[in-house]
């Protein structure tokens, strides 16, 4: 047997074997589900401040924002998420507040780590939280990545696209590469072979590569039949440590960005927003008090967005802890009274149609997940 | 592949034309570690045969950089505020600027020369490490100081011990810009008071440079430090380095760019890292880095990368033991260090996955290639097809000059391996035949190799010699995940 053929055995005997899932409900039709991970850890309190907390403007006074939009009496909207804000107001946006994965150990790359892993601690796992979901679910997924990233792997239908732009070459041959696949074991044979089915899909490769042309990309390829049911794109540098601006500024300017690939995905989906939700991702939040350089340093819980014409019902889901001294994580961070992972988990259960204790179990791998569906799909 | 190449492709860059393929690869090894190293390249791919010296003036010092980027800013803020000037009269004032002002892209160009025409490749593959284990990223001024950093801090200081290197880094101006630690002030330093009173300017402390240089740069979370510890070794650093396009020397006339320390910005008082007293005062640094340098958290976490980098991609305890040992007995030389590094690569007989960026500079070698322009020829429109520096490092996945994490690239295989890296693999490896003139056929290189069969009937069983070039640079073998 050549090593071809034995892929493609296991592939498909795979498929046999684990057909049909335990858990699948089949009430609700399947969605899609893409990830914008937020590297360097987004300041909660900037994104979504809570303007009806009396410690705020204290906390924040070089960095507080002079004119947030108002969502309700106590939580404003940054003046950069413009589009998110119309999503709100359309009832097809929604904001988790205070919230972050149980990690309160402030390293970027801990936390980057354990919150594409989801296992039990930082490090503890080499597949990703969407990947065994969409392994369990047989659904196919793809990174907007020149990598493919920790949270995706776990599946044998996930790959990554970025086009690339080497002068003096062409699109690989497609029985060279075959050839070459052949001569590879493992994991490298896997991805020489993935190589071979982009080429012949026939793939397009002048995509500007740019987070924003990416999601819209990306959003098409979910948009079309049998592409990839989730996706996963990167925004960097949240990390600001020094000068991080109010209204103006880096950490704004990387927020507009962030708005900017969340319309450009419901552009890419055309009608399949319909069926889509789209969350962020962030290692961590940042302290609640700026610091002596106009910045702010590692801290514990932040915000997540979620938007999406799966969501039907606008709303702020926190419980919110409160911002005095007493009140925060080791007197500097804004404390996480929502576990993140539910809230990832509720989007799997609503996307992929699994079952939540399923998720919770062979996703998160943990038996003790809350269910918090119905915040936020009701 | 030969035990010669087989090593040199572990621990080295593979070995070019005019090398002298050694019979004793240990004792070669070991000798690289005290060659000269010397910036070396080509002037123009039109000559691609006469490599030389770089000329002094792209040679410039740290205090010749904090000028040119202090012009480059001034000059590109006039220009930017000219509202006389038409776009393409702008454009080609902000690029004669750029050509003048921007070490950058030359630095970028004779960090690739070096590796790919060093005589000392051990070295460059030991410097390369560190320099991505003290990774620097552009931010501000820094574009103009990596490749400074990278010279002075990393490659000069090869051969001392790890303690001085680790002093180094932390004082270069590159890391103290990169990790904001030149925004940072004792919150009861001298300066500190002073803005209290007048309430004019705000000032304080930022941890950004003192929690990595516990996390990544020595003992690793895994010495569960607090967050008290990261906050003393952060008051520790205050008043450490200055923004470096300001003419600081000419207001404070005190110190030189690498040596910043302004005492009015240092926090007073004893302050407590992981247990140790460290002092006030400019040596508390000093105090604080040795006292790290020695800490067995350090040396484990470093002799872990250090197998992973170039030992086996399944790192052995064994392995990462050995070097503790020699760590310790050598009292963290790092010399000594190196040699253990390189005698347990050549016992081990597990493959070791090379980087693309390294992958890429062996390549270019064993089939002698003119890749990279020459110095000469990067500010000329030549008309070719070729990439710059820049772009050549951006599409392989490793921009050593860009906005980067502080953790730098992996060393673990599985990060590099997707459909996208893999295709860039065998893009290069046809742009390389196509536009790099390999003077060796496939057939030359596998014979001066000495590959596996598997590779040879890999390449044998292809017709045309683009092709064979091909799947020879994508071979299991040549990408270093096969043993040879």
């Amino acid at each position: 047997m050549t090593r071809r053929e034995f892929l493609k055995l296991t592939g498909a005997s795979l498929f046999l074997s684990a057909a049909p899932v335990s858990g699948f409900t089949k009430d609700l039709p399947q969605g899609n589900i893409s990830v914008i991970l937020l590297q360097g850890g987004m300041d909660g309190l900037t994104a979504v401040p809570p303007i009806g907390d009396p410690a705020l403007a204290s906390l924040r006074q070089e960095i507080g924002l002079s004119n947030p939009i108002k969502v309700n009496p106590f939580f404003g909207l940054h003046p950069k998420l413009q589009h998110f804000s119309k999503l709100m107001a359309r009832g097809e946006a929604s904001i988790v507040h205070a919230t972050s994965f149980p990690y309160t150990k402030r390293s970027h790359f801990e936390g980057q780590n354990y919150m594409q892993g989801g296992g039990s601690s930082p490090f503890s796992t080499t597949t990703g939280w969407l990947g065994r979901a969409l392994d369990l679910a047989l659904l196919p997924g793809r990174a907007l990545s020149l990598e493919l990233p920790l949270i995706l792997r776990g599946s044998l239908n996930v790959d990554n696209f970025y086009p690339a732009r080497v002068n003096g070459s062409s699109k690989p041959e497609k029985w060279l590469i075959e050839q070459i696949t052949m001569a590879h074991q493992a994991e490298e044979a896997k991805a020489f072979q993935a190589v071979g089915d982009k080429v012949a899909d026939q793939a397009r490769s002048n995509i500007p590569r740019d987070p924003v042309s990416l999601a819209k990309y990306a959003g098409e390829q979910m948009s079309t039949k049998g592409g990839p049911v989730a996706s996963v794109i990167r925004v960097n540098q949240f990390d600001t440590h020094a000068l991080q601006g109010a209204d103006e500024g880096s950490h704004g300017d990387r927020l507009e960005l962030l708005d900017e690939v969340i319309k450009a995905y419901r552009e890419g989906l055309g009608d399949a927003w319909d069926q889509s939700i789209i969350l962020t991702l962030t290692e961590f939040g940042r302290t609640a008090s700026v610091n002596g350089t106009g910045g702010t340093d590692h801290g514990y819980a932040s915000v997540g967005l979620l938007a999406g014409g799966l969501i039907d019902n606008s709303r702020v889901i926190s419980e919110w802890p409160g911002l005095a001294d007493a009140d925060l994580y080791e007197e500097r961070d804004l404390y996480a009274t929502i576990d993140y992972r539910s809230v990832c988990a509720a989007c799997i259960e609503r996307v992929l149609g699994l079952d939540h204790d399923l998720i919770s179990q062979k996703v998160f791998l943990t038996s003790k997940l809350k269910r918090t569906y119905d915040y936020i799909f009701s | 592949m030969t035990e010669s190449f087989r090593v040199a492709q572990k621990i080295g860059l593979l070995f070019r034309p005019e090398d002298d393929i050694p019979r004793d690869i240990k004792d070669w090894a070991m000798g690289q570690l005290s060659t000269e190293s010397k910036s070396i390249g080509i002037k123009s791919i039109s000559n691609s045969h006469q490599i030389e010296h770089w000329p002094e003036d792209y040679l410039p010092s740290l205090s010749e950089r904090a000028e040119m980027l202090r012009q480059l800013r001034l000059y590109e803020d006039r220009i930017q505020k000219d509202k006389t000037l038409s776009k393409i009269e702008m454009d080609r004032l902000l690029w004669i600027n750029e050509k003048k002002n921007n070490i950058r892209f030359l630095d970028e160009l004779r960090f690739a020369h070096r590796n790919v025409y060093a005589e000392d490749q051990v070295k460059q593959r030991f410097s390369l490490f560190w320099s991505n284990h003290f990774t620097v990223g552009i931010s501000g001024t820094t574009r103009g100081l990596i490749g400074h950093f990278m010279d002075a801090a990393i490659l000069d200081n090869l051969n001392g011990s790890f303690s001085n290197m680790l002093y180094k880094v932390t004082t270069h101006p590159a890391m103290l810009t990169y990790l904001d630690n030149i925004y940072s002030v004792g919150e009861n330093s001298e300066r500190a008071i002073q803005c209290r009173k007048n309430n004019k300017c705000k000032v304080g402390l930022n941890d950004n440079l003192g929690r990595e240089l516990l996390e990544l740069h020595t003992v690793s979370p895994a010495a569960n430090y607090t967050e008290s510890d990261i906050r003393a070794t952060a008051q520790v650093l205050a008043g450490w380095g200055t923004i470096v396009d300001k003419p600081q020397l000419e207001k404070f006339g005190l110190f030189n760019h690498w040596d910043a320390f302004v005492s009015n910005r240092a926090e007073p008082g004893t302050k407590l890292v992981l247990g140790k007293a460290i002092y006030a005062g400019k040596d508390g640094l000093h105090n604080l880095t040795e006292h790290l340098a020695s800490h067995e958290h350090t040396q484990r976490h470093l002799a872990r990368k250090l197998c992973q980098h170039f030992v086996s991609d399944d790192v052995q305890s064994v392995d990462i033991e050995y070097i503790m040992k020699i760590w310790q007995q050598s009292g963290g030389d790092l010399r000594k260090i190196h040699q253990a590094v390189i005698e347990r690569a050549i016992a081990s007989k597990a493959p070791k996955f090379q980087w693309p960026a390294i992958w890429l500079f062996q390549v270019l070698r064993i089939s002698d290639s003119t890749y990279f322009l020459g110095w000469g020829d990067i500010h000329k429109d030549l008309n070719d097809r070729r990439m710059s520096a820049k772009k050549v490092f951006q599409e392989l996945g490793q921009p050593f000059w860009a906005k980067r994490q502080p953790n730098g690239y992996s060393s673990s295989k599985s990060y590099w391996i997707s459909g996208e890296f893999l295709e860039r693999r065998l893009r290069f490896s046809e742009a390389i035949y196509n536009t790099a003139h390999p003077q060796f056929t496939p057939k030359e290189m596998m014979d001066r190799i000495g590959v596996n069969s598997a590779t040879r009937n890999l390449v044998e069983g292809l017709s045309g010699r683009k092709r064979k070039f091909i799947a020879l640079m994508c071979s299991p073998e040549l990408m270093g995940v096969q043993g040879g």
